[in-house]
């Protein structure tokens, strides 16, 4: 990327050089930020006064029009209601102003618009193992709103190109009058000031860190989760790299990023988990809360991330899911991975998932149609009676139900 | 959010532009004239200003005003055409249309304004629409919503603009002074005005005239219009709604009569 910036001449440089250190004062080490140095820089009813700020805002009551109409938000009222009240126990002063949306997404993220309305992606509700780890995210996203990050970003990034230019031009003209040509100097500069925005991006997000960790820690949420879905994030970029026979996920490289490294969020999140953790104090994972709260619409989590077939990331997250212990949907999502992937193989391990997933109370009905098909092509024909029977019963009125009512008939 | 890919499409269209209008029209479009019934669906228009290094700072107040000239021009173009006119506000200021239902018919809008842009203004053109003026339906949801509410087009309208901030006014400057030593930029940019109208049949539920606006200058601080002033708002409603061109087979029509 930065091939051509290292051919500047010798002479470029002398001539504008000195007005450009101002702009490329990157840095490199990025510390991280105790949790107890976060305070929320608004209060309670927050509303703008600046007019870049107010601005934004009037912008952003179009675009929360837009969201909160979309109908690729979630319906289910016991999730809704759910997110809204952690997001009413984690929001910090600003609790009751937030607005929170569940999208039906099947990926990993959150986002926090400037208003203070917040988007979280159904994938991120499949990955979370407790109330904890989801409260972290929220609460990191309320971060984002509680120290103005949007607002201050802009401001960071119009100054910054408001220098650029301002030195862009002057470079020119300086060049122009002393003879030089500065147009490669000016494309550092640019450099620079690109990284010095990502820069700050990824010290806004180390803030946000900071502040959720201690936000769900006030609340007595287990700090440690947060790091932990570090941990699991991790792990299944790698493992989903692993199938795509890929040796590693992209290597990425800091300078160039949005947010900090993976690695460092989870490394600096455990160091500030210790930080806030109060000796005596019980804290709680809220794991029974949060199952319960996404039961009606684990299934179809379940089924979104399966059928995106990246199985080294289905596997890992179903495998992830069940260290809290296995169950039938569990177990019949692993199954669908293999069928889905469909490769030399995959149907017997499919056929294995299903066999293993109709032995738990709770498989649903597709594990015992999935398992009678299954026997139906191992040839194993009274077995498979039995499993359609099942079906037929669990699911009365599916749609393939006359086909195989009439299959059992003859 | 809506207007990306159009900025892009008409970029195209020339750098050095001034004032610039493209439209299209279905090949059986005559401009609506007489007695007809226009619905506006709430006009979507953004204010800002451009800072030095480049950047659009929205406005709120400049927004608010701008939307309320926008409006007040239309209504005053409209009567002076002979329709009758009713400006949405908001998306629930239709009595008996649910919001959901304006809301459904404006993402449609949106996706089929994106196609339009691409494949009339973007240069990337369809063999199948070619010599068919603009061939693009929002089909019977649309009718439905005329049925509704009586009404006999529908008009979609996108406005922006924008004004050099006074460090981007001397940003220009500095580059004009470059000129005398060898470095010249006399033509950073900074504001102008991009908007673009549609129009809808709502009894066929086709999209029957598409007109993209774009005014400015590439020297900062020089401006085409402002929709901040009444008359500057009333400019770009006649710059965009005022020469409606029938479509090519009424055209022809005329021609041949004559």
């Amino acid at each position: 990327m930065c091939v051509n910036c290292l051919s500047v001449s010798r002479r470029a440089m002398l001539a504008g050089g000195g007005a450009l250190a101002a702009s490329l004062a990157t840095g490199t080490a990025s510390a991280r930020i105790p949790p107890a140095s976060m305070v929320p820089l608004i209060g309670p009813g927050y509303r703008p006064t600046d007019k870049d700020e107010v601005g934004i805002w009037k912008l952003m009551d179009r675009v929360e029009e837009e969201v909160s109409g979309s109908n690729l938000l979630l319906k289910d009222k016991p999730t809704n209601d759910y997110v809204r009240e952690l997001i009413g126990r984690v929001g910090g002063p600003a609790a009751k102003d937030m607005r929170i949306y569940v999208a039906r997404i099947p990926e990993f993220n959150a986002v926090m618009f400037p208003t203070g309305f917040t988007v979280i992606f159904s994938g991120l509700l499949l990955r979370m193992r407790n109330e904890a780890q989801l409260a972290g995210v929220i609460a990191h996203e309320s971060g984002h709103f509680l120290r103005k990050h949007q607002i201050r970003q802009w401001r960071d990034m119009r100054m910054k190109t408001d220098i650029f230019s301002i030195l862009a031009m002057g470079a020119g003209v300086a060049g122009g009058a002393a003879g030089v040509y500065t147009g490669d100097l000016v494309r550092l500069a640019q450099l620079g000031t690109i990284l010095t925005l990502l820069k700050y991006s990824r010290t806004l997000e180390a803030e946000a860190d900071a502040m959720g960790l201690k936000l769900i820690a006030e609340q007595g949420l287990r700090p440690m989760a947060m790091s932990e879905t570090w941990d699991q994030l991790i792990a299944e970029f790698d493992a989903s790299a692993r199938h795509r026979r890929r040796r590693r996920r992209e290597r990425r490289i800091g300078l160039f990023e949005t947010h900090p490294l993976p690695e460092t969020r989870r490394a600096d999140l455990r160091l500030s988990a210790a930080e806030v953790t109060v000796p005596g104090r019980a804290y709680d994972d809220g794991r029974a809360r949060y199952l319960n709260a996404i039961t009606n619409i684990r299934p179809m989590l379940l089924d979104d991330q399966v059928k995106l077939n990246d199985p080294g990331a289905s596997q890992y997250i179903v495998e992830t899911l069940a260290r809290d212990g296995w169950n039938g949907l569990l177990r019949f999502y692993e199954a669908e991975i293999w069928r889905l992937r469909n490769r030399a193989g995959d149907d017997a391990r499919a056929a294995l998932g299903y066999a293993a997933a109709v032995q738990y109370p709770d498989a649903p009905a597709d594990a015992w149609r999935w398992h009678g098909i299954m026997l139906q092509k191992a040839g194993r024909l009274p077995e498979a009676r039995q499993a359609y029977t099942r079906y037929l019963a669990m699911a009365p009125n599916a749609p393939d139900a006359p086909f195989i009512r009439q299959q059992l008939q003859q | 959010m809506r207007r990306l890919s159009l900025l892009i499409a008409v970029s195209a269209l020339s750098l050095s532009a001034c004032v610039q209008t493209r439209q299209f029209a279905d090949v059986e479009f005559t401009p609506p004239q007489g007695d007809y019934k226009l619905l506006v669906m709430r006009p979507d228009v953004s204010v800002g200003s451009v800072t030095t290094g480049g950047m659009v700072e929205p406005r709120a107040d400049w927004t608010e005003t701008a939307r309320a000239n926008l409006i007040a021009a239309l209504k005053a173009q409209q009567a002076e055409r002979g329709g009758n006119v009713v400006i949405m506000e908001r998306r629930d200021s239709l009595p008996g249309i649910e919001p959901e239902t304006v809301a459904e018919l404006e993402r449609l809008h949106y996706a089929v304004g994106q196609s339009i842009a691409l494949h009339r203004y973007n240069g990337r053109y369809l063999p199948t629409k070619r010599g068919k003026g603009l061939d693009w339906t929002l089909g019977q949801d649309a009718v439905r919503l005329g049925q509704r509410t009586g009404m006999d087009y529908a008009l979609f309208l996108y406005a922006e603009d924008s004004f050099a901030s006074t460090g981007r006014v001397a940003l220009q400057v500095l580059g004009v002074a470059g000129c005398f030593v060898g470095f010249c930029a006399p033509n950073i940019g900074g504001g102008g005005q991009f908007a673009y109208a549609s129009l809808v049949d709502l009894r066929s539920g086709e999209v029957v005239w598409f007109n993209v606006l774009q005014a400015g200058t590439q020297i900062a601080g020089i401006n085409m219009g402002d929709i901040r002033k009444p008359e500057g708002a009333a400019q770009m409603v006649d710059r965009l709604l005022d020469r409606m061109k029938p479509g090519r087979a009424v055209r022809q029509r005329l021609k041949e009569r004559r």
